[in-house]
C-alpha cells in the first residue's frame, strides 16, 4: 500500500462535484464522458491490487443499475421513448456508482475517518467499519468453505447452509466484539486526539479540488439557468446536444488523472 | 518499589456460570518486573489478564467482587479507554485487534487517541518499528500479513502508545523459535531499560521461563506467585528441562538449558550413552507423493520444485520460519489449494479433501458450527455417511468429558482439540495438521502426541506444520525445514533438530545431537 500523498479532503471535493454533475444532467453524452473522466482518474490513483477489486465490483454494479433500470420497462408498455428514458436515468445511476467506485478506490476508508471533525468521529468510525464487513465477511466465507471441505462438508443446498453461516457469523460477532474491546483498551474516546502524518495542502490537492469546484458550478449555472439542456428530450427523440462549455467543464474533472500521481 | 499492578480478594464469575473463573485473587505485581501467568487451559489466565485494564468486568459482564488496581487507579472506576495510557493489552488473537489498514497507521492509533503531540507520535513509531523489526511491512496492509507477523504489529501498536504496564495473552503462539526469542529479547529490554512492567500469558514454558522473574500459578481460578522455580515447580509442569531434573531428582529444579547444563554437571551419574537408533516408524507404503510442486498466491510464488515422499507410519514435522510456505504445502496436500505446477498423489490419486486427507487448519474456530462437541464429531462422520459414535474419537483426544458441551464456551486450547477431533473423524489416511499445539496446555499436548502417534501406528501418516520444537521432538519420526518454499533439511529428527541452531530441542541443546525428549534421556540415565 502507498501512502496516500493527497489531502483525502481533495477526493472529497472531487468526488462530490463530479457526483454533482451526474446527478443534474441525464444527457448520455456527458454522462459517458464522466465514465471516461473516472476511470482516467482512477487508472491514474488507485492505491492497490484490494482497492482495485473494489472498483471492478462498483463497475459492474453500475453496468448491473443500468441494466436492471432499462428493463423496468418491461413491466409497463414498452416503447422507444419511455426504454430510452429508464436507460438514461439508469446510466445516471451508474455514473453516480462509478464515481463512488473511483473514490473509494483513492482513498482510504479510515484514514477519512482520523480526519472527521471530534463530533463526527464516531459516526464516521461506525460507517468505515460498516464498510469494512463487506470484505471481511467475504473473505470468511471462502476460509469456512475450505474448512468445511477439509474435513469431507460439501457447502451445497440449504441443508449445509449452518457448516457455512454459523462460523462466518460467529466468527463475525466475535471479531467485532474483539475489536471494540480493543478499540476501547486502545483509547479510543477517551477525549484527547491528535492526528498521525496529517496531510498538507498540497499544490496537486489544491489543483484536484478547485477545477473540480468549477465543473460542478458549471453545471448548477446550466441547471439554475437553463442556456443550456441537460435533460435530451425522448418524446419524440431527438440528438442529444454537447454544450462546449458543459464539456469543458467535464474535462476539469479529469484533471487528477494528471497530477499528484504517486510515483511507482 | 510500587506495586504496578494489585489484585486484592478479587472474585469474579462469568454470566451464566456456576464456578469463578477468579477466586479470592490477592496478588500484587512490583514496578518493572516481568511477570509470567502459568497453569492449564481454562485456569482463569485470560480473565486475570482482561482484569488487568477493566475489560472483565466492564465488557465481559458478571459478578465481580474485590479492587483490581492499575498504578494506583481502580478498574472499576475508570472505563478501560482511562486506563490506556497505563496498560495496554495484546489479546490471544492480535488480528481481531486491528483498527486501521496500513501497519504504520495501526502502531500510531493508539497514540493518536492519548493526544500526543504528532513530532513525538513520528519519532516513536519510528522507534517502534526497529524495536520489533517492522520497517519492512510498515506500508503493508495489516490484514496481508502472516499469523507471526501479525502478532509482532500487535506488540508493536500496544508498546508504542508508551504503557508503563504491557499486558500479553500468548505472544509467542504464532511465532517461529527465532521470531519468540526476538519478541521476548525486546520485551525484556524494555523491562531491563525503561522501567516497564510486563506480564504475559504462555503455554510453551520453553520459550519464557528463562526471561521472566516472577511467575503466577494458576490452578482452578486460584492463585500463588513467587519466583519462577517455585510456582512451575509445584504445578508440576514445565518446560522439559524442568521435567527431566524432576524425573532424575534434581534440586533445585533447572528452568533453562543453563541450569540443565550445570546440573548435569555436577549430578553424579553414569555417562550418557549414545543415542538409541533413530526414530523411525515408516513402513514400504507411499502414502503421500509430490513431484515437482509449485504453488502461489496471487503471482506470489511460495513453494517451488517441491519432491517429498511420505510413507505408512510416519509423522512428517514440516517447520520454517514465519511464512515459510508451511501453511501453503498443507492446502495443496488437502486438494484445497490448486498446484501451479507439479503434482501431489496420495495413495496413486489427486487428492480428495476430507477423504484421503483431512486438514485442521490454523484457524480451528471457522469449522465448529454445532451445539454441542458430539455433534460436531457427528457432522464429520455424517458427511461420509456414516452413522457412528463421536466417543471414540473424542477418547482418543481425552475430550470425551467435553461431550455435551458447546464448543462456544470452551477455551482456545479445547476447541482446538474438538477441531482436531472432527477432522480425525474423516479417518483418511493423510492426517495433517497446522500448528497443531496455539494455545494447548502441556496436558492436553500430551494427549495430542498420543492421538498423532496412534493414528500411525495405525499404518496411516501424519503431516504436522509447527513452530513447536518440542513437539517435533517428541511426535516426529522425520522433519522437513523449508526456506523460501524450499526444503532445505530433510530427516530424522535427530539429525535435522540436532544439527540446527534455531530448531534445537532443549534436550539437544544439553546432551547433543540425538538426544529429543526428557523420557528419552532419563530413560538412558537410569
Amino acid at each position: 500500500m502507498d501512502r496516500p500523498t493527497l489531502h483525502p479532503m481533495a477526493w472529497i471535493v472531487w468526488a462530490s462535484s463530479a457526483g454533482f454533475v451526474a446527478f443534474v444532467t441525464t444527457d448520455p453524452v456527458y454522462l459517458f464522458l464522466l465514465w471516461a473522466v473516472s476511470w482516467f482518474v482512477y487508472a491514474g490513483h488507485r492505491v492497490d491490487a484490494e482497492h482495485a477489486r473494489s472498483f471492478r465490483l462498483f463497475l459492474t454494479g453500475a453496468v448491473v443499475a443500468v441494466t436492471l433500470r432499462t428493463g423496468l420497462v418491461f413491466f409497463g408498455t414498452v416503447s422507444a421513448a419511455n426504454t430510452t428514458f429508464s436507460f438514461l436515468e439508469g446510466l445516471r445511476l451508474g455514473t453516480i456508482l462509478v464515481i463512488f467506485g473511483t473514490f473509494n478506490a483513492v482513498t482510504d476508508p479510515f484514514g477519512l475517518v482520523r480526519m472527521a471533525p471530534r463530533h463526527f468521529h464516531e459516526p464516521a468510525l461506525a460507517a468505515a467499519l460498516a464498510l469494512s464487513i463487506a470484505p471481511r465477511t467475504v473473505a470468511g466465507v471462502g476460509r469456512v468453505r475450505d474448512a468445511q471441505r477439509m474435513r469431507g462438508i460439501r457447502i451445497h443446498g440449504a441443508r449445509a447452509l449452518p457448516a457455512l453461516a454459523v462460523p462466518v457469523l460467529e466468527r463475525g460477532m466475535e471479531e467485532a466484539h474483539t475489536l471494540a474491546e480493543s478499540m476501547d483498551a486502545r483509547g479510543h474516546g477517551a477525549g484527547r486526539r491528535s492526528r498521525y502524518r496529517p496531510q498538507p495542502w498540497t499544490g496537486a490537492a489544491i489543483l484536484i479540488a478547485v477545477p473540480a469546484i468549477a465543473a460542478a458550478a458549471t453545471f448548477l449555472a446550466a441547471s439554475v439557468g437553463g442556456w443550456a439542456v441537460l435533460h435530451p428530450q425522448t418524446s419524440p427523440m431527438v440528438w442529444p446536444e454537447a454544450d462546449p462549455l458543459l464539456l469543458a467543464a467535464i474535462g476539469l474533472l479529469a484533471v487528477p488523472g494528471l497530477v499528484g500521481r504517486p510515483e511507482r | 518499589m510500587s506495586d504496578a499492578l494489585r489484585f486484592d480478594e478479587v472474585t469474579f464469575t462469568y454470566p451464566e456460570e456456576g464456578r469463578p473463573a477468579m477466586a479470592d485473587v490477592d496478588l500484587a505485581i512490583d514496578e518493572g518486573s516481568f511477570a509470567l501467568a502459568v497453569g492449564p487451559t481454562g485456569s482463569g489466565k485470560s480473565t486475570l489478564l482482561r482484569a488487568t485494564n477493566g475489560l472483565v468486568p466492564q465488557f465481559s459482564g458478571g459478578t465481580f467482587t474485590g479492587r483490581v488496581s492499575v498504578d494506583g487507579r481502580d478498574t472499576l472506576a475508570h472505563a478501560p479507554r482511562r486506563l490506556a495510557d497505563v496498560v495496554a493489552f495484546v489479546p490471544q488473537d492480535p488480528g481481531a485487534s486491528f483498527v486501521l489498514d496500513r501497519v504504520e497507521d495501526e502502531l500510531a492509533y493508539g497514540m493518536e487517541n492519548l493526544g500526543v503531540d504528532p513530532a513525538h507520535m513520528r519519532r516513536r513509531v519510528e522507534e517502534t518499528l526497529d524495536l520489533l523489526d517492522l520497517a519492512g511491512l510498515r506500508d503493508r496492509g495489516v490484514r496481508t500479513l502472516s499469523g507471526g507477523e501479525r502478532q509482532r504489529v500487535a506488540i508493536a501498536a500496544a508498546l508504542a502508545a508508551g504503557p508503563r504496564i504491557l499486558v500479553l495473552d500468548e505472544p509467542t503462539s504464532q511465532l517461529d523459535p527465532q521470531g519468540a526469542e526476538d519478541v521476548m529479547a525486546a520485551l525484556q529490554r524494555l523491562v531491563h531499560d525503561h522501567g516497564m512492567t510486563v506480564l504475559l500469558a504462555e503455554h510453551r514454558l520453553e520459550r519464557v521461563a528463562g526471561w521472566v522473574d516472577v511467575a503466577i500459578g494458576f490452578d482452578r481460578g486460584r492463585v500463588r506467585s513467587g519466583t519462577p522455580a517455585e510456582v512451575i515447580g509445584h504445578l508440576g509442569a514445565g518446560p522439559p528441562v524442568t521435567r527431566l531434573g524432576r524425573m532424575l531428582g534434581w534440586d533445585p529444579l533447572p528452568l533453562t538449558v543453563r541450569a540443565a547444563r550445570a546440573a548435569a554437571a555436577a549430578a553424579p551419574q553414569p555417562a550418557l550413552p549414545r543415542p538409541g537408533p533413530a526414530r523411525n516408524g515408516a513402513g514400504h507404503g507411499v502414502v503421500v507423493e509430490v513431484r515437482g510442486l509449485r504453488a502461489s498466491y496471487a503471482e506470489r510464488t511460495v513453494l517451488r520444485d517441491l519432491d517429498l515422499d511420505v510413507h505408512e507410519g510416519e509423522v512428517l514435522a514440516v517447520m520454517g520460519r514465519n511464512g515459510a510456505g508451511k501453511s501453503t504445502l498443507l492446502r495443496v496436500l488437502a486438494g484445497i489449494h490448486e498446484p501451479s505446477g507439479g503434482h501431489v498423489r496420495i495413495l496413486g490419486a489427486k487428492p480428495r479433501p476430507g477423504v484421503d486427507v483431512g486438514l485442521c487448519p490454523q484457524e480451528a474456530d471457522e469449522l465448529l458450527f454445532n451445539d454441542s462437541v458430539e455433534h460436531e464429531v457427528r457432522a464429520t462422520l455424517a458427511a461420509r455417511g456414516e452413522a457412528g459414535a463421536a466417543d471414540p474419537w473424542l477418547a482418543a483426544l481425552g475430550i470425551a468429558g467435553l461431550a455435551g458441551r458447546h464448543p462456544r464456551d470452551l477455551s482456545a486450547g479445547q476447541r482446538l482439540l474438538v477441531a482436531t477431533a472432527a477432522v480425525a473423524a474423516t479417518d483418511a489416511p493423510l492426517l495433517a495438521l497446522d500448528e497443531p499445539t496455539r494455545g494447548l496446555d502441556p496436558a492436553s499436548k500430551e494427549r495430542l502426541i498420543g492421538f498423532v502417534r496412534a493414528h500411525a501406528s495405525r499404518g496411516r501418516a501424519a503431516v504436522v506444520a509447527t513452530h513447536d520444537v518440542e513437539l517435533a521432538a517428541a511426535v516426529a519420526t522425520r522433519v522437513v525445514i523449508l526456506a523460501g518454499g524450499e526444503v532445505i533439511a530433510d530427516g530424522d529428527p535427530g539429525s535435522v533438530l540436532g544439527d540446527s541452531r534455531v530448531f534445537a530441542p532443549q534436550m539437544t541443546r544439553v546432551f547433543g545431537p540425538g538426544w529429543l525428549t526428557p523420557e528419552q534421556v532419563a530413560e538412558a540415565l537410569t
